[in-house]
């Protein structure tokens, strides 16, 4: 239960940490609220030589407001994003979502740039944020680079990060006139990881949507957009039938990262009733 | 690293934290004891502290990253003196047992704001509790009281708060690991990556080459001698088949060596560091494969010797009896059931892990382990016939004890530390981790059960037949205990003429099966009342009055197809009471349901003995001491259930003071001659027999000193508060005790004995799109005898139906091909959280048992063993389909429903 020997930085500007990732090399790890990462050191799961700790760098920890954005810093907690007035405002998926993540201990230490960046294939905030279109901003030696959220998960617990870059920031659209979000998480037991998870968000124009992006946690090796639900939907009539038709387009073929001992079958219909209750409950939202 | 500061609870600490530390260990290496590991994985919450005001996980927390923050721990909670509120709460509401996890809780609910309060399902999902069942907790947190003031004379069925609760909630509870020992060598275990291998070599050159590595202890160093880790008043009841290190390995997780370090850092290197060398050997990890011709032995003993029926096919131990004729009562029925039903494997998890320290007294010589255990003095004569030490060269203590379940009625660490100890002649410890209990202790034993069953048309039943296999692991310990007992109260509740039984306790090459609350009859009730309530539903019959009409009535003889037991009988009787509770409860109205979701409710009831067969002796000594008040040693442990609660009621009661006038001492090999331990549900009935017993001829000798020294004849002598009247003139306790020293003792063997009863129901409601399953009503009645004290045996009732509904929806430890656990963390293995367990109304019986203390039965393991066929009645009455494997997972229900 002792970590391997490593190097510890805690630099207090991102060129600062990005220059240590990048003497560090391939051994280097950033750690931020460290929820995941401090069990994985303890278990030997992962060995890095040096752990960049980027929990003083004030730069990352700021929710900036812009015209029809919001960039939330890499290192805004769980805690946060669920209390942030502009988050709740703007961007109330990503508060719903982490309502969801953990316990409240781990929420306030648990950061929404070091979900994205471990990139669990059954996390809660990458399906949100892949759901909302959103954008990883990166700093590297080569400055800053903007990663969309659709190809920034590229496997399970693997990203488009090159060893030397440093998530600084999510950038998310803000949420505009007519949209309801909503998101459904689907348990074995209170304390047991998402066996599925559906984040919804839907606009609805009269008895009509117009948009649809849904994005599911735990159904692939990254989180994943069901499209064929999101093209059915659009322009269909808001009725329970249309969203079922939709729903039921998934086809049963995405294969869960962690099956937790449940069937295929199972899982192919849990997405399927889940992803229509999600659409159902963000239009009651 | 320089200029690291940190201030906790107003004390500022400077050194800096070893590289990688975690916030949990540099607060424990700092004296702050409040802090408790149950899982080093953020899983379990009881290391939860306040970082600037903010609960974190403190084994999550990197020590280097508290330099400048305010560290609270629960010993920081009370300011100048006064108890936090939370503190308060917890102690009125007595919202705990073991108390291991409170801290945790206390550090939670001390911060939580008015969103966390209004969902404390959610606010509460990083901290687990073994033992309450969460409603004290609940209530702790809402404010709720329950605990009364001692008064003189009235101690007896009131709800008096636990002696320890002023220290467990503020954190100053000494629990096994919360000692200082100057000099404390640290011991990591090398443990076995295949089922089943010889060692052809151990090389701990590189190990020992490790700074701080001071001594590798293998097969080589361990005595020949065989033993069994269970732990049981007659030894021979056991398989002796165990060795401290063995040179052939039977489980995957076995033990193989020992390092022994300055640091646990370099124990751990060391372990890593120690080469063993295999020959690899089949292995079989299937118990019916087990049995069949040419699977693998894993015990190749002698049977006499080894205590094994047939070691060749792999028997442990076997069972097999008829009572009348089972094929006549069968072919008179006029339905017939016949179903398997399976059972998992399960984990105690108990929050504190497995672990013990030994160190010798530097004047006497004399050896003390002290150990998180159930049975200090049966470890203390398995310790002395292992080492060949002398009983008075050896003290077993307990310190407070994190919860058991019956997993610390076994030896699975104090012979590590005693080898060690007598090795190096200095301290050492043991401290198991999360994952080793897991995969390095034991589980409950899964079973396979056949049941076939008969009756007519009434629902009179004909004839009841079980057939059991129960896969003990690699080493047999409880193995042939827990299938005898398995096939007996659950049999012997039923009135049947016909009854037969074969029964086999299989070796595996699996993670060996122990002691586990229920001991057995758990896995054959969940089969015999799954069986019964289908049979009822066949017959057309309401399954409560098929129950109503077959189970024993007062005064019947309890029979399992062995027959009688001697000194088994129904002493009092109170299970039609329950069984009406149910009733009256199901005829309510069911409240509101989701739309589209299906409603069923459903039953079922046990029976288990007031303690365990072959004898139980309990112990226990009262002393006057000169201040007037009393001291009350008792030999037995308690992990949680309360039991010194009630044994200080109990010797108050009798000697007509408060019960503050009375303190405790117990678990420890010093206090008392002999005393069997905390296993069978006997803390209440056998050692608060002992109690009772000691104080009464405390009462006896108070009164003959008072005589003596009043020169009033003693039949003018009476107690009266805190001192004998005696004529007139009040004689003070205290003045007694200046006189003659004034001790008493009492014991209790343990027969006869009776039979408590419990009777669960639920109504479910079960949603056909996912399986998810929403109790809308739990009831418990349970007829425990008089009961002593209403709350803390509430209290243990929902701690046993959380237990239950765990191992009914959600508990079960997996294993891979080769038998390695799979699910060795909280994280896999899912303990229900607050927002699992649901609220269960809990009932009492108005009985008085002539055999119990005052009229007590037990109360200890029983109300786990009707909940989970209670459960799965419900879902049948809902869904139509029965289930037969555990656990009831949402998966399971749909793929349940799907194949209907």
């Amino acid at each position: 239960m002792i970590p391997a020997p490593f190097d510890y930085t805690r630099p207090t500007t991102v060129e600062d940490a990005v220059t240590a990732l990048r003497a560090g090399g391939a051994g280097a790890k950033v750690i931020a609220g460290g929820q995941s990462l401090v069990r994985m050191l303890q278990r030997r799961l992962v060995r890095p030589t040096l752990l960049v700790d980027v929990g003083c760098l004030s730069r990352m920890r700021e929710v900036v407001e812009e015209p029809d954005h919001l960039v939330i810093g890499a290192t805004t907690t769980q805690h946060e994003l669920l209390h942030d007035a502009r988050v709740r405002a703007h961007a109330p998926l990503l508060s719903l979502v982490a309502r969801h993540v953990g316990d409240p201990a781990v929420r306030h230490r648990g950061t929404l740039g070091g979900s994205v960046a471990h990139a669990d294939p059954a996390g809660d905030p990458p399906a949100a944020v892949l759901a909302l279109d959103g954008e990883i901003i990166v700093e590297g030696p080569r400055g800053e680079r903007v990663i969309p959220s659709a190809e920034f998960f590229v496997g399970p617990f693997r990203t488009a990060l090159e060893p030397d870059e440093l998530l600084v920031g999510v950038r998310v659209p803000k949420m505009g006139e007519g949209w309801t979000v909503h998101y459904e998480k689907f348990r074995l037991s209170a304390q047991k990881p998402t066996l599925l998870g559906v984040a919804v968000m839907v606009r609805r124009v009269g008895d009509c949507f117009t948009d649809a992006h849904i994005a599911l946690a735990n159904s692939g090796s990254t989180p994943v957009r069901a499209t064929a639900v999101e093209v059915a939907l659009v322009g269909a009539d808001v009725t329970e039938e249309a969203v079922t038709k939709a729903a039921d387009l998934l086809d049963g073929t995405m294969e869960p990262f962690a099956r937790q001992g449940v069937s295929q079958a199972y899982l192919a219909h849990l997405a399927r009733v889940l992803t229509r209750r999600a659409v159902v409950a963000a239009l009651s939202w | 690293m320089t200029g690291f500061e940190v201030r906790v609870n107003g004390r500022t600490h400077d050194d800096a934290p070893r590289p990688g530390q975690c916030l949990r260990t540099y607060l424990r290496g700092h004296g702050w004891f409040g802090v408790k590991k149950g899982c080093d994985a953020g899983d379990c919450g009881a290391c939860t502290v306040h970082v600037d005001g903010t609960p974190v996980h403190s084994c999550l927390y990197p020590a280097l990253r508290a330099d400048g923050k305010q560290v609270t721990t629960v010993e920081g909670l009370a300011t100048d003196g006064e108890l936090h509120p939370v503190q308060e709460q917890f102690l009125a509401a007595q919202g705990f047992q073991c108390g291991f996890c409170t801290a945790g809780f206390l550090i939670t609910a001390a911060a939580l704001d008015d969103e966390g309060r209004a969902d404390l399902p959610r606010a509460l999902k990083g901290n687990l509790c073994r033992c309450t069942g969460y409603r004290a907790i609940e209530d702790a947190i809402t404010g709720v009281k329950h605990v009364e003031e001692p008064a003189d004379g009235e101690a007896v069925g009131r709800n008096l708060g636990a002696p320890a609760g002023p220290q467990v909630v503020t954190g100053t509870a000494r629990y096994t690991f919360d000692v200082d020992v100057p000099g404390l060598l640290h011991i990591k275990l090398v443990r076995s990556p295949h089922a089943h291998a010889r060692i052809t070599g151990i090389d701990t050159a590189a190990a020992l080459a490790v700074p701080g590595v001071r001594v590798v202890l293998t097969h080589e160093d361990a005595p020949q001698r065989l033993y069994s880790s269970a732990q049981h008043e007659i030894v021979e009841d056991d398989p002796c088949d165990t060795r401290v290190f063995d040179d052939v390995v039977r489980h995957v997780g076995q033990r193989v060596a020992a390092v022994v370090g300055e640091t646990e850092a370099a124990a751990e290197a060391g372990a890593r560091l120690v080469r063993v060398d295999y020959e690899v050997l089949p292995a079989v990890t299937d118990a019916h494969a087990a049995m069949r011709p040419g699977a693998p032995v894993v015990h190749d003993k002698d049977p006499v010797e080894a205590r094994i029926a047939r070691p060749a096919d792999n028997v442990l131990a076997e069972l097999h009896d008829e009572f009348g004729d089972f094929a006549a009562g069968l072919a008179e029925a006029d339905a017939v059931y016949r179903g398997t039903f399976r059972t998992p494997r399960a984990q105690h998890a108990a929050l504190e892990t497995h672990g013990a320290l030994a160190w010798f007294d530097a004047e006497t010589g004399r050896l003390t382990v002290r150990t998180s255990t159930q049975t200090p003095f049966l470890t203390r004569r398995s310790l002395c016939a292992l080492f060949d030490l002398p009983e008075s060269d050896l003290r077993v203590v307990a310190g407070r004890v994190g919860g058991g379940f019956g997993g610390k009625q076994e030896m699975l660490v104090e012979d590590v530390v005693v080898l060690a100890a007598l090795r190096l002649r200095e301290p050492v410890k043991l401290e198991l981790t999360r994952s080793e209990q897991f995969s390095g202790s034991t589980t409950r034993h899964p079973f396979t059960v056949e049941v076939e069953v008969g009756a007519k048309a009434d629902g009179t039943l004909t004839a009841l037949r079980v057939h059991v296999v129960s896969d003990t692991g690699a080493y047999g310990n409880h193995g042939p205990g827990v299938l005898f007992h398995s096939c007996g109260e659950s049999i012997a509740a039923y009135r049947c003429p016909n009854k037969r039984t074969d029964a086999y306790a299989v070796y595996t090459h699996n993670v060996p099966s122990g002691a586990y609350r229920g001991y057995g009859l758990g896995q054959v009730i969940f089969a015999v009342e799954s069986a019964l309530d289908e049979l009822a539903h066949r017959l057309g019959i309401d399954p409560l009055l098929l129950r109503e009409r077959s189970a024993v009535r007062d005064g019947d003889p309890l029979t399992t197809a062995s027959g009688a037991e001697e000194d088994l009988l129904i002493g009092s009787y109170g299970l039609d009471q329950c069984l009406d509770v149910v009733r009256a409860a199901r005829a309510e109205p069911v409240g509101p349901v989701p739309g589209g979701w299906l409603v069923g409710d459903g039953a079922a009831l046990s029976m288990i003995a007031t303690a365990p067969p072959r004898g139980h002796f309990g112990e226990a000594r009262l002393r006057l001491l000169a201040d007037g008040t009393f001291e009350l040693s008792v030999g037995t442990a308690e992990f949680g259930n309360g039991s010194t609660t009630v044994h200080r009621q109990l010797a108050a009661s009798a000697l007509g003071v408060a019960t503050s006038r009375v303190s405790i001492r117990q678990s420890d090999t010093d206090l008392v001659r002999h005393d069997t331990g905390a296993f069978g549900s006997t803390g209440v009935v056998i050692a608060g027999t002992a109690v009772l017993r000691a104080a009464e001829a405390m009462v006896g000798a108070l009164l003959g000193a008072a005589a003596e020294r009043s020169g009033v004849d003693v039949s003018r002598c009476a107690l009266v508060g805190r001192g004998v009247d005696c004529g007139g003139r009040v004689v003070p306790f205290s003045e007694l005790a200046a006189g003659e020293p004034l001790t008493t003792t009492g014991h209790c063997d343990g027969t006869p004995r009776s039979v408590a009863f419990n009777v669960h129901w639920f109504r479910l409601a079960v949603d056909p799109g996912t399986g998810e399953v929403r109790v809308l009503r739990s009831v418990h009645a349970a007829d425990a005898g008089q009961v002593l004290n209403p709350m803390q045996c509430r209290g243990q009732v929902e701690g046993g139906v959380a237990q239950g509904f765990g191992a009914a929806v959600a508990e079960h430890v997996d294993t891979g091909a080769d038998g390695a656990v799979t699910t060795a963390a909280f994280r896999q293995y899912h303990v229900p959280t607050f927002a699992d367990v649901p609220r269960t109304e809990v009932h009492f019986a108005d009985v008085t048992d002539p055999l119990g203390p005052l009229g007590a039965k037990s109360m200890s393991e029983s109300p786990f063993n009707p909940v989970a066929p209670a459960y799965a009645n419900a879902l049948r009455a809902a869904t139509g389909v029965r289930f037969t494997d555990l656990p009831l997972t949402r998966d399971r229900v749909w793929l349940g429903l799907s194949r209907d």
